[in-house]
C-alpha cells in the first residue's frame, strides 16, 4: 500500500521534473565529499553480531555459514602461527643481543672480527620481523572483509610471508647455535680463532642462499627453498658436529676434554640442531626402523613427541586453506624429527602424517592449478584491479603488501582473453562485459551512490562479488612485472 | 566454475544446453521462475563448473533484445542484485553500512547495464537517491510496481 502510494507520487515528481534532467539535490551528486582522513570507516567493522549476515556473499545464508567458521578457523589458526613464530625470533632477538655483547667470547676476540657474524644474524631477524608484521596487516585486513572467500584469499595472500618467516626463523636459530658455539670456544680459547673465522665463513655462505631466498618472500623462491631445507640442516648439523669434534680434539689434557665435553654439550638450546645431533649419531638401522606415527600427543617418533598435536592441527587448517604449502610444513616436521640426513633418500613423511597435516586431493589439486604443467607456457597474470588506475585504488588504501599488484589471479588464456572482450561468449550485443570497464563502473558508481569514497574492504567485497560472477578464481598472487 | 572452465568450448551451446535440459525454452523463461536469484546461483543451477554468471546475464540480454525487452531485463537486473545486497529489503535506516550495501547494489546494477540504457539507468539512480524508496521495499521480479514506475517499459 506503502509502495503504490509511494509509486504515484514519484511518479508525479519524475513528470513534474521532466524525468530527463533530473537536478540532483544539493550535496548529494555533484558535491561528493571524499572523505579528507583516509578511507578507514570504522561502522562497517563495528556491525554488531554478524552471525547471521548473509550481506557481502552471494551464496545462500546456509552455505555461508560453514564457509565463514572454516575462514575463521584458519585465521585463528593463522594468529596462532603467526605468534609463535614470533615468540621463536623474539628469543633469538635478546640472544643475539647478548652474544653482541659478549666481550670475553664472540663480540671481543679477533678485534671484533666475528662481529658481522653477529650483525648477519640479526639482518635475517629483521626480515623476519618485516615478513611477519606484513602478514599481521594482511590477517587483520582480512578478518575486516566480509566474504569468507576473499578472507581466506588475502591470508593465502599472507602465506608465503609466514612460511618464510618460519623457515626463516628456523634457519636463524641454527645460525645462532653457530654463534654461540663460536662465542663458547672463543672464550676459553679452545680453538685457533683464524680457523674459527674461516669455519664460520663458510657455514655462512652454506646457510645464505637459503636466507637470501626466504628473504625475498616470493613463494615460488620461498618453495624451493623449504624444500631444500631438511638437508640444508642436515649439512649444517654434520658441520656443527665436526666443528664440536675438532674443538674436542683440540683440547690437550683429559681434564680439559671434559671441560670442553660439558660447556659445549649444553648449548643448542634454543635451534633444531639439538633433535638433529643425536639423530646424527645414532646408529642408522635404529634411526631407519623408527617410524612417524600420528597419536593423541601429535607426531611421534617413536616416543618422541615431534610436534604436538596442537601444532599438527594448526597446521592443518592452514595447509587445507591454502595458507601454507605442505612441502614447508613437512619441512619443519622432519627437522623437527632430526630426519634430516634421510632427506635425500625419500623426501616424503609417511601418509598418515601427511594427511594429519592437510594433504589431501583437493590441497594437491590446488598446487596443480597453481601452476603451469611441464613444458606448458605459463598462464597468463591478471591484474584484477585494473592497473590503469594504480593511483585511485592507492588512494583508497590500497598500498605496501596490499597494493593492486598484489591482487592478480593467473587465468587460461581463454578466460583471460574473454574477460578483456574477446571469444564469443557474449550474446547481448549492448554490453560489452569487459571487466576493466565494468568493475571500474561499478566502484565509481558504487561512491557516486554513497556520497563518499569507498573504504579498501568495500573495494574488495565490490570486487569479490563481480569476480564470482565472473568465474574468476579467488586465488590471488603477487605480479611478477613482465 | 572457478578453473576455467566456463571459457572453454562453446559457451553459447552449452547454455542453451542445460537451459532445455530444464526444461525450458528460453533463458529468459528459467530466469523469470527465479526472479530474486542472484546470477551466480543461475548459473549453478545451470553448470556449477563450467557456467558463469556473466554468461547467463549476456544471454539474458541477447533474448531481450530480441524481444524488445530490453527495459524489463534491466528492472530484472535489479532486483537480483538488490536482493542480493539488501535481503532485507530497501533500509529503514540509512547509516554507513546500509549506505554502502545500497551502493553495492546499484554500482553493480549500473556497470551490468547495457550501453543503450546508460542514460536511463543513471536517471532512475538518481530519481531513487532524490526519493528513497520506503523501508522495507523488496521488489520481488521486473514487473515491481514501483520499479515499472522508475523505469518504464518504453519498447512496447
Amino acid at each position: 500500500m506503502r509502495t503504490r502510494r509511494w509509486a504515484v507520487w514519484l511518479a508525479l515528481t519524475l513528470l513534474c521534473t521532466g524525468c530527463a534532467s533530473l537536478t540532483p539535490p544539493p550535496g548529494r551528486r555533484t558535491d561528493l565529499r571524499y572523505m579528507s582522513d583516509g578511507p578507514a570507516a570504522p561502522a562497517r567493522a563495528e556491525r554488531p553480531g554478524g552471525a547471521g549476515e548473509t550481506v557481502g556473499s552471494t551464496l545462500p545464508r546456509e552455505a555461508v555459514e560453514p564457509a565463514r567458521r572454516s575462514a575463521l578457523a584458519a585465521h585463528l589458526a593463522f594468529l596462532g602461527a603467526m605468534r609463535e613464530v614470533s615468540g621463536s625470533t623474539r628469543r633469538l632477538s635478546s640472544e643475539l643481543s647478548r652474544l653482541r655483547a659478549s666481550y670475553q667470547g664472540i663480540a671481543g676476540a679477533g678485534n671484533g672480527i666475528f662481529v658481522p657474524y653477529v650483525e648477519y644474524g640479526e639482518r635475517q631477524r629483521r626480515w623476519i620481523d618485516a615478513g611477519l608484521a606484513a602478514a599481521t596487516r594482511l590477517a587483520t585486513a582480512a578478518s575486516e572483509v566480509e566474504d569468507p572467500d576473499m578472507q581466506l584469499a588475502l591470508m593465502r595472500l599472507a602465506g608465503p610471508r609466514l612460511e618464510a618467516a618460519m623457515m626463516g626463523s628456523l634457519l636463524l636459530a641454527v645460525w645462532f647455535d653457530f654463534l654461540d658455539l663460536t662465542d663458547n670456544v672463543l672464550s676459553r680459547r679452545h680453538y685457533g680463532v683464524e680457523r674459527l673465522y674461516m669455519d664460520m665463513a663458510r657455514f655462512q655462505r652454506m646457510l645464505e642462499p637459503a636466507m637470501t631466498a626466504l628473504s625475498s618472500l616470493e613463494p615460488g623462491q620461498v618453495e624451493a627453498a623449504a624444500n631444500d631445507m631438511p638437508a640444508l640442516v642436515g649439512h649444517l648439523t654434520g658441520e656443527f658436529d665436526a666443528l664440536r669434534e675438532a674443538v674436542r680434539e683440540g683440547a690437550e689434557n683429559r681434564e680439559k676434554v671434559l671441560l670442553v665435553k660439558e660447556s659445549i654439550e649444553v648449548l643448542t638450546t634454543l635451534s633444531v640442531l639439538k633433535f638433529t645431533l643425536p639423530a646424527l649419531r645414532a646408529a642408522a638401522p635404529a634411526t631407519l626402523g623408527m617410524g612417524f606415527m600420528v597419536g593423541s600427543g601429535g607426531v611421534m617418533m617413536g616416543t618422541r613427541v615431534v610436534v604436538s598435536a596442537e601444532w599438527v592441527e594448526m597446521m592443518q587448517r592452514l595447509v587445507r586453506a591454502g595458507v601454507l604449502s605442505l612441502p614447508a610444513v613437512s619441512a619443519v616436521v622432519r627437522i623437527q624429527a632430526g630426519q634430516v640426513m634421510m632427506a635425500r633418500a625419500h623426501g616424503e613423511l609417511p601418509r598418515g602424517v601427511r594427511e594429519a597435516l592437510g594433504d589431501g586431493p583437493e590441497v594437491r589439486g590446488m598446487r596443480v592449478t597453481g601452476r603451469a604443467g611441464a613444458g606448458m607456457a605459463e598462464p597468463p597474470e591478471h591484474h584484477v584491479l585494473p592497473r590503469e588506475f594504480r593511483e585511485w585504488f592507492e588512494k583508497r588504501g590500497f598500498t605496501g603488501e596490499m597494493d593492486i599488484d598484489q591482487f592478480c589471479v593467473k587465468l587460461e588464456q581463454a578466460h583471460h582473453q574473454a574477460i578483456h572482450g574477446g571469444g564469443n561468449w557474449k550474446l547481448g550485443r549492448t554490453w560489452t562485459g569487459e571487466w576493466n570497464r565494468m568493475v571500474m563502473k561499478a566502484l565509481r558508481d558504487a561512491e557516486v551512490e554513497a556520497g563518499r569514497m569507498l573504504t579498501r574492504n568495500e573495494v574488495l567485497e565490490i570486487v569479490a562479488e563481480r569476480m564470482l560472477e565472473y568465474g574468476i578464481p579467488m586465488s590471488f598472487i603477487r605480479w611478477r612485472g613482465r | 566454475m572457478s578453473d576455467g572452465r566456463a571459457w572453454q568450448g562453446n559457451v553459447k551451446a552449452r547454455l542453451y544446453e542445460r537451459v532445455r535440459e530444464r526444461g525450458y525454452d528460453s533463458l529468459t523463461a528459467f530466469a523469470e521462475a527465479r526472479p530474486t536469484a542472484s546470477l551466480v546461483a543461475l548459473a549453478e543451477e545451470l553448470g556449477p563448473n563450467d557456467i558463469a554468471g556473466v554468461q547467463v546475464l549476456s544471454g539474458l540480454l541477447a533474448e531481450a533484445e530480441q524481444r524488445k525487452q530490453v527495459t524489463r531485463f534491466v528492472r530484472g537486473v535489479l532486483v537480483r542484485m538488490l536482493c542480493q545486497s539488501l535481503p532485507d529489503g530497501w533500509p529503514a535506516v540509512m547509516d554507513d553500512a546500509n549506505r554502502f550495501r545500497v551502493a553495492k547494489a546499484l554500482g553493480s546494477w549500473s556497470a551490468y547495464t547495457p550501453e543503450t540504457h546508460e542514460k536511463r539507468v543513471e536517471q532512475a539512480r538518481a530519481a531513487l537517491r532524490a526519493f528513497p524508496p520506503p523501508p522495507g521495499w523488496r521488489p520481488l521480479g521486473p514487473d515491481d510496481e514501483l520499479l515499472r514506475t522508475l523505469l518504464p517499459d518504453e519498447e512496447v
